[in-house]
């Protein structure tokens, strides 16, 4: 019987050794965060009809529902307007007193708001796409929960997140009000709060947050819930696993915090 | 004009997994595209797998998921049909091959379930297509 062409022709050779070349090259370049951002827009017009639709079903509501959620509306905007004031002043006066301590250097840190346009289709949603304007790399990214995640790439309208459960990140922890210096890292759908010692083990369902240390975090983030602590012999560290406070998942806006004086 | 199209539609389907995942538990829109054309003729390999290259650089941004065993599945299929005769149980086995890396990053068991279903039936239709073709 004659042997195959696929095994005669050594083509399929070059093939291969082409592929585990091209494989190689691409793993460590920032390829797939690119590609994600290029679909960014793609994604946008696909929300576009729900966004067209939601529109259009205001033209069948009663015109009373409409006077009332303008009036619910205009009350929550009233309601704001003296919050961004108050923030206003505060500003100011931070400002004015940073003049006078010489402290002009220190980084601020400001937060906006991020359309949250699409997610990474795993079960925990590890990246995350955002709709801002000018967000930039290693912008922290919050809910109204906890830390969320880092910007990885961003161009003038999107920017791309990776969580705090991805594996590339760790964020350095604390207990609110001791010293601790713990590290929470990534596993996929879970944390591992690294250098907790034995003594200082936190009880399950305690909240770790932002440290501070480092720079790149604020401090006082709530970042992780510890689900369990377990002691090793002969270790100095205990082993601690924890939840992310944030859920992601379903957030359809997250905040985005800028340091120094840029605004998106 | 077949192999663009599917492409194409790896494009949407990307974009689909990308805009949805968190509203709905949905398939793995392009790879069961891309799989299902190979297992319908395994020469579409050529095409399929940069398909299958961006599929996993878009989704996971690694080219570790799925590309390997895409770029083992034609020759696989190859090897067995020329030792045990054409038939299904090695694309059946192909086909879990390729789709059970979803399961170690991270997709959910309906997802992958809902994957092979959706490979199965484009499979049915694609091979239908080649025999008319």
């Amino acid at each position: 019987m004659p042997l195959p062409r696929w095994r005669t022709n050594r083509s399929w050779l070059w093939v291969g050794l082409l592929l585990v070349l091209l494989l190689y090259i691409a793993a460590p370049l920032p390829i797939g965060q690119r590609l994600t951002l290029g679909l960014a827009p793609l994604i946008d017009a696909l929300h576009a009809p729900a966004k067209w639709w939601q529109q259009t079903s205001l033209w069948f509501q009663s015109r009373g529902d409409l006077q009332q959620r303008l009036a619910e509306a205009e009350s929550s905007d009233q309601k704001q307007a003296a919050l961004v004031d108050e923030l206003r002043i505060l500003r100011e006066e931070n400002r004015q007193l940073r003049r006078l301590l010489s402290l002009d250097a220190i980084a601020t840190t400001a937060w906006h708001g991020a359309k949250v346009i699409g997610h990474s289709p795993d079960k925990q949603s590890i990246r995350i796409m955002l709709r801002i304007d000018g967000a930039r790399s290693d912008d922290i990214v919050a809910s109204r929960d906890g830390l969320v995640g880092l910007v990885d790439s961003a161009d003038r309208r999107h920017a791309v997140v990776r969580t705090i459960l991805d594996a590339s990140i760790a964020v350095p922890v604390t207990l609110p009000g001791t010293t601790l210096a713990a590290l929470a890292r990534g596993e996929g759908d879970h944390l591992i709060i690294d250098f907790i010692p034995a003594k200082q083990a936190p009880a399950s369902g305690t909240v770790m947050v932002t440290s501070g240390s480092g720079g790149l975090f604020p401090a006082g983030i709530p970042v992780a819930r510890v689900s369990a602590v377990e002691h090793l012999e002969g270790q100095i560290f205990v082993r601690v696993t924890a939840e992310p406070v944030a859920h992601w998942q379903r957030d359809s806006w997250l905040a985005v915090a800028t340091t120094g004086d840029r605004a998106p | 004009m077949i192999p663009p199209l599917i492409l194409l539609l790896c494009i949407a389907g990307i974009v689909c997994n990308l805009g949805f995942s968190g509203l709905a538990v949905q398939p793995d829109w392009s790879l069961a595209l891309l799989l299902a054309s190979v297992l319908a003729h395994r020469g579409n390999w050529i095409w399929a797998l940069p398909g299958v290259f961006v599929h996993d650089l878009a989704l996971q941004w690694s080219v570790w998921m799925c590309v390997p065993f895409m770029a083992l599945a034609p020759a696989l299929m190859a090897l067995i049909d020329f030792q045990a005769g054409p038939g299904l149980p090695q694309r059946f086995f192909v086909l879990l091959m390729t789709t059970i890396p979803l399961l170690f990053w991270g997709w959910g068991f309906g997802a992958w379930l809902l994957t092979i279903l959706l490979c199965m039936a484009i499979w049915y239709f694609m091979a239908r297509h080649h025999v008319w073709a």
